[in-house]
């Protein structure tokens, strides 16, 4: 429903680039962060374990952004301002997709998807009507975001797919008799 | 000297300490992030904010926000953000809860604060069911809707907020979407600028009792149309719509209610003289 997915192939400045780089990354930090404290206060500690991981993974991503925008200066958008493909930041968990009983697969196979959706936002932006240095950059926030792919599918595998019944909970939220 | 210039608040900086207590993937989370990225786009101070709420799961929201907070009673949310505003005209008042708490036991409160068009922001997170007490059909669930208390559905038409709150005098009227919390941001900005009552509906899904509602996400979209300043025309689009678009859908042009009328002596005095030993 978003109308900026239109608009993400048009041009972006340096400073443009790096706000929206920095916001996926921050926002991405805020909301695993939450996540994990959900999680934990549900007793799921193996999930929160692994959101609270994926906080501080995106923390330390951040922390370069910042270091590479160096002094230029950010400008300040309003958040409907960004141009995100979606509802949302590419990293931010959909939280459609969140389940009290959730598994490390399940966790896992979402921020996959994230990952997947920035890498697809840099290409985007790289394959667009951008200046040279702006698509240089692009290309190069693409690639972490691969890697980060690649991370993911590795973790994955160490994780294989619950059961079907992994929502089954003995003693649901059940409605009132 | 010069005195300093205040610090930029960021959203993060309208969170409380308190952490919520919602189910895991409740819309409410993404409400309560639309309403810290509001007040930090309109750089209120936290003392300059009062959340009033009444009770359910989206009344819990004063407690998680950095500001001033009234967890009030069930249904009665409007008449407390009512006076805070009357006593203190200067706060921006906001007045947050769910579809329980305000279409049924507070629902004659609704119709009487929209008429009166005091400067407040009432928020809706409307997820079709009374979530904290377990899941019963509430005004805004669909008549077929099957569950374990209302087996085959309760067969009562939703009551229609939109609709009820042009009809009733509201000078502002949108629908939000708690997955969408930039676009919700925009909208809770909108409102809270227009002078006025600015009514809010979110739809925000309750994932616990409605699992059937994450599927919300694919579902809206934005308002085909603009804004109208023309209350019979908005309610006509709310009433042919499918219940999912989403936007500002009436810009009223109303004035505010102001309090004109100054203490009454006379009475004041006739107390003063019936306590007098």
């Amino acid at each position: 429903m978003n109308d900026n997915a239109e608009n993400l192939a048009q041009s972006f400045s340096m400073a443009e680039l790096l706000v929206h780089a920095l916001v996926i990354e921050m926002e991405a930090v805020q909301s695993y962060k939450e996540l994990a404290e959900q999680m934990r206060d549900c007793g799921n500690s193996e999930v929160a374990d692994l959101f609270e991981k994926m906080s501080g993974l995106e923390a330390g991503h951040a922390e370069k952004i910042i270091e590479k925008a160096g002094d230029l200066e950010l400008p300040e958008l309003a958040p409907w301002e960004y141009r995100w493909a979606e509802l949302e930041s590419p990293e931010t968990i959909d939280l459609a997709g969140i389940h009290y009983l959730m598994t490390p697969h399940r966790a896992l196979k979402l921020a996959l998807e994230n990952e997947l959706n920035a890498m697809a936002f840099f290409e985007v932006i790289a394959s667009g009507q951008v200046e040279e240095e702006v698509r240089s950059l692009a290309q190069e926030f693409a690639e972490d975001e691969r890697q980060h792919v690649a991370w993911m599918h590795n973790w994955l595998s160490k994780y294989p797919p619950p059961d079907d019944d992994w929502d089954y909970d003995p003693d649901p939220p059940a409605a009132i008799d | 000297m010069s005195t300093p210039a205040p610090c930029k608040l960021k959203a993060s900086d309208y969170k409380s300490k308190t952490k919520p207590v919602w189910c895991p993937g409740c819309g409410d989370y993404h409400v309560l992030l639309s309403f810290a990225k509001a007040a930090a786009q309109l750089q209120l101070r936290p003392e300059e904010i009062a959340v009033i709420s009444g009770i359910g799961c989206s009344s819990r929201i004063p407690a998680y926000l950095n500001c001033y907070g009234f967890h009030g009673i069930h249904g009665r949310a409007l008449p407390l953000a009512t006076g805070v505003k009357v006593a203190r005209p200067d706060l921006t008042v906001i007045c947050a809860g769910g579809d329980g708490d305000g279409f049924s036991i507070g629902g004659n409160h609704l119709l009487h604060a929209c008429r009166r068009n005091i400067d407040i922001t009432y928020v809706v997170m409307d997820n079709e069911v009374y979530g904290m007490t377990k899941g019963q059909p509430s005004p805004t669930t669909a008549p077929d809707w099957d569950s374990k208390i209302a087996p085959g559905g309760t067969g009562v038409s939703p009551f229609h907020p939109l609709v009820i709150a042009l009809a009733s005098g509201a000078n502002f009227v949108a629908r939000a979407f708690s997955g969408d919390p930039n676009g919700t941001t925009k909208i809770l900005v909108d409102a809270i600028e227009h002078p006025g009552f600015s009514f809010v509906q979110i739809l925000s899904p309750c994932v616990t009792f409605r699992p059937d509602q994450r599927e919300w996400k694919n579902q809206v979209h934005p308002s085909p149309v603009t804004p109208t300043t023309d209350a019979s025309q908005a309610a006509r689009r709310v009433m042919t719509d499918d219940g999912f678009n989403i936007g500002v859908l009436y810009k009223g042009d109303r004035d505010p209610y102001r309090q004109t009328v100054g203490r009454n002596i006379r009475i004041e005095r006739n107390i003063d003289e019936e306590f007098q030993l």
